[in-house]
């Protein structure tokens, strides 16, 4: 078994078709994307002793809640703790590993709920769950990156679209499962977790057997690498015990952190915001959201459900968009149209609400969450270009505690300040607008962050030993790039 | 073990090989993405 893991074992042969790594990735992902869904188990899950409605005993939301943040943190965690170890075993292994880390979560969560055990619920999706989040979201990252010389920003941007993508799958699936499975005695959930669990274990799995690395010195036919490159792309390799000491990766650390806290902030709050915002003038009835009764409540809250779905379609389309665009324009360009033009449309956000133009108002919201998921999706091609490819899948692993960190920032400041507004008595459709100004701050933070990225020091990068050594402990070939 | 490093074209049948593959990640995103679509119209 172990050999078949073996990253010696899974260097391409010659005529290996490079686009067949991107669906392997995709598969991965779209698996593990499922973390996004997780809001879909906890209404049922509310109910899990009283089955028709709450009873004696019985979770509370927000307690269930701790799960999906527990799974964002221990990605992070696990992916900077994971990211060398990943680069040594290569990406079949940690593959593997991912795949009995989100389909095991599951399992132990779906023991949580059949004993109701709200810490085993935790430690499996959440914990567990989240270090197969870390290890599976890193694991295609540098080998896209090597299959993909040409096309960095493309290559990655395709994997990280699966994980915005994975929700749009396992939402509806969970639900289905959750309406077959339930009976007057259970509301359905743990046998959803265990099917969801062997769904994402096989489909992990054979992601992870369709990873395939380049040999040494592979390029693409007929691509030769430019013979003038940009001053921020570079040809040689920072090792990552020396990247995180660099103003680079902190920079960059800020830059996706601050682009992270504002778009999680909009995405957790999208549906009951725009209902708020508008109230009634959603259906074309006057007053506000308070207003309404009965069935007009609940044609509000479907459109507020709509809204979150248009969101998440941008949001996965962004991906791919940006993260291709940056290969062309560049990554530190395409960082600047996000943080000037979302501060701009985070700023104006409240004046769409204020002239009550809805599709302003969602057109904005839109266009913000394309470049919530570009960010995501174009900040590995932004580190390969900074610190050269050897140990660009660690580096990421390191950064992505950025997310961990925005996990828990943009939803508490969102949700806080909503809070402290309406507790000041601010009417609910004004009690976005600082939150807004806020984010689009948060934004100004992330432009200069992005502005003082240089170059890395000269004095930073591996000598040919240091990166001859490294190699060997990969076991790649000398000739490896 | 070194592997050649000359480039070489992909062969032919790898060709139906990636669009298998393609097809079996593309067919659940489609789905849930023609979910997703179902939901969303309901804004306008």
């Amino acid at each position: 078994m172990a050999g078949l893991l073996a990253k010696e074992r899974i260097i391409a042969g010659p005529g290996f078709n490079r686009w067949l790594v991107p669906p392997a990735a995709l598969a991965i992902h779209l698996s593990i994307g499922m973390a996004y869904g997780l809001s879909v188990f906890w209404l049922p899950l509310s109910r899990a002793i009283g089955i028709t409605q709450p009873a004696p005993g019985d979770w509370k939301v927000s307690t269930l809640g701790w799960t999906f943040t527990f799974g964002i943190v221990f990605l992070g965690l696990s992916a900077a703790v994971f990211g060398r170890w990943l680069e040594r075993v290569g990406p079949r292994k940690a593959g593997v590993a991912a795949a009995f880390c989100w389909g095991g979560g599951f399992l132990i969560s779906a023991l949580g709920v059949y004993v109701h055990n709200i810490a085993l619920l935790w430690l499996g999706i959440g914990i567990v769950g989240g270090c197969g989040l870390g290890l599976g979201y890193i694991s295609p990252v540098s080998t896209l990156i090597k299959w993909f010389p040409d096309k960095r920003g493309m290559a990655t941007g395709m994997a990280i679209m699966g994980f915005g993508g994975g929700a749009m799958i396992g939402s509806p699936l969970a639900n289905l499962l959750i309406n077959h499975y339930a009976t007057p005695t259970s509301v359905g959930v743990w046998e959803t977790f265990v099917t969801l669990g062997a769904i994402y274990f096989v489909a992990m799995l054979c992601g992870a057997f369709g990873y395939r690395l380049p040999p040494p010195d592979w390029k693409p036919v007929g691509w030769t690498p430019p013979a003038v490159q940009s001053g921020l792309i570079t040809k040689r390799h920072v090792h990552v015990g020396q990247a995180w000491r660099t103003p680079q990766f902190w920079q960059l650390w800020v830059v996706l952190c601050m682009n992270v806290s504002a778009g999680i902030g909009v995405i957790n709050m999208a549906s009951p915001m725009i209902q708020e915002v508008f109230g009634g003038k959603l259906i074309g009835v006057a007053g506000a959201l308070k207003d309404l009764v009965g069935d007009q409540r609940l044609q509000v809250a479907t459109i507020g459900a709509g809204f979150a779905a248009l969101l998440s379609l941008f949001n996965i389309a962004g991906r791919f968009f940006w993260a291709s665009l940056s290969d062309y324009i560049g990554r530190k360009p395409t960082y600047f149209i996000f943080f000037a033009l979302g501060t701009v449309l985070y700023a104006a956000a409240p004046s769409a609400g204020k002239i009550g133009n809805v599709a302003l108002f969602a057109g904005i919201f839109c266009i913000i969450l394309t470049m919530y998921g570009g960010g995501f999706a174009t900040i590995p091609a932004y580190l390969a270009d900074l610190f050269g490819t050897q140990h660009v899948g660690a580096i990421h692993g390191r950064l992505l505690t950025a997310w961990s960190v925005a996990g828990v920032l943009g939803p508490v400041l969102v949700n806080y300040l909503r809070e402290y507004q309406l507790g000041h008595g601010v009417p609910a459709a004004s009690a976005y607008n600082t939150t807004m100004y806020i984010l689009a701050g948060m934004l100004v933070v992330g432009f200069f962050a992005n502005l003082s990225v240089k170059p890395v020091a000269e004095g930073r990068y591996m000598t040919d030993a240091e990166l001859a050594e490294e190699r060997r402990l990969a076991h790649e070939g000398a000739g490896a790039r | 073990m070194t592997t050649p490093t000359t480039p070489v074209k992909p062969s032919a049948s790898s060709w139906l090989l990636v669009a298998i593959a393609w097809t079996l990640v593309g067919i659940p995103l489609a789905w849930g993405i023609y979910r997703t679509l179902q939901t969303a119209v309901k804004i306008f």
